[in-house]
């Protein structure tokens, strides 16, 4: 059966997207990225200081690699706009990824922001894939504004509590007929194989793994789980029921 | 003069081209963006801007990030 993800015309290869931040070390994320297949991985930009590393972190990714730009840092619509285009000026190509939080206690993205900026850079020529708050009516306004997918968060950013908000992400990928990206809040292997098995295209995933103690066996744990997820999700997977259903023939009983 | 310097106020030598203040910083050229008075400046004009009183320079760079 061919299943594959395509996101903007482009095919990629693994559902399982990786975060490059807070890995202890450049070489431990490009195992990382090996060890999972991720092919698109997440990057942000910021001021170079004293304390910045002399490596340029691009060197660290597996060539042939999509990498997106995470507008991480951006308070406002304005801000995320500036940050993806120096990203694309960095050489990152079109991929952006809107994060606009302006609230550092939960993270939780600001949809309205999200959406104005979505709309300036899709017209501008990104592949514009928002983080937001998992709500419909703002997923339809994300989508009218040509977004390329939508990432919902299953529970805020780095708590690992995986899909808190499960009816509503089920509910977006009912209705937006574009790739659902679960990102944020997934903690164990197990989310990821929760969030596959619910529709979603794909999981984005970066603290869990980067602060695991073994971040390389973590994210092919997780990458494993993203695929198991996915092939029950399409070999159609019965709903739960109330009533026990006997396994073996309820006739010819040795009686 | 003075110029802003990824938010922080420096006090800079007469005559300095935007590229002699990326290589006495010791930064490599290929890993940074900079942005001269709040907009993207190419790296083929870094060597003929000469920074001017009250310029605000920003230098930026790729990191890791989710």
């Amino acid at each position: 059966m061919e299943d594959k993800l395509v996101i903007a015309g482009q095919h990629i290869r693994s559902r399982f997207f990786l975060g490059t931040g807070k890995f202890a070390s450049y070489e431990i994320m490009r195992e990382a990225i090996i060890a999972s297949g991720a092919h698109l991985v997440t990057v942000a930009l910021r001021r170079v200081d004293a304390q910045s590393k002399s490596e340029n972190i691009l060197d660290y990714i597996p060539q042939g690699s999509i990498i997106m730009v995470n507008t991480s840092g951006a308070r406002n619509a304005d801000e995320a706009i500036r940050i993806a285009r120096i990203g694309k000026t960095l050489g990152c190509g079109n991929w952006v990824k809107i994060e606009v939080i302006p609230d550092n206690k939960y993270l939780l993205p600001d949809n309205a922001q999200t959406i104005k900026a979505t709309e300036v850079l899709a017209k501008e020529g990104f592949i514009v894939m928002p983080y937001m708050s998992p709500d419909l009516a703002d997923a339809r306004r994300l989508r009218d504004a040509g977004a390329a997918s939508i990432m919902p968060l299953g529970s805020p950013i780095g708590t690992n509590k995986g899909l808190k908000v499960l009816e509503l992400l089920k509910i977006l990928i009912e209705e937006i007929k574009l790739p659902v990206v679960i990102d944020a809040g997934i903690g164990r292997p197990s989310h990821c194989a929760e969030a596959m098995e619910i529709g979603s295209s794909a999981v984005l995933v970066n603290t869990a793994v980067a602060t695991a103690k073994d971040p390389v066996l973590t994210a092919r744990a997780f990458a494993l789980a993203v695929e198991a997820g996915r092939l029950g999700y399409c070999a159609g997977l019965k709903p739960e029921q109330e009533c026990a259903e006997a396994s073996s023939p309820l006739t010819g009983f040795l009686r | 003069m003075k110029i802003s310097v990824n938010g922080e106020e420096v006090l800079a030598q007469e005559p300095v081209s935007i590229a002699t203040l990326i290589s006495q910083r010791k930064i490599n050229p290929a890993a940074v963006v900079v942005e001269y008075n709040g907009a993207i400046l190419a790296c083929c004009d870094w060597e003929k801007t000469e920074l001017k009183e009250s310029d605000t320079l920003e230098i930026i760079s790729f990191v890791g990030g989710g």
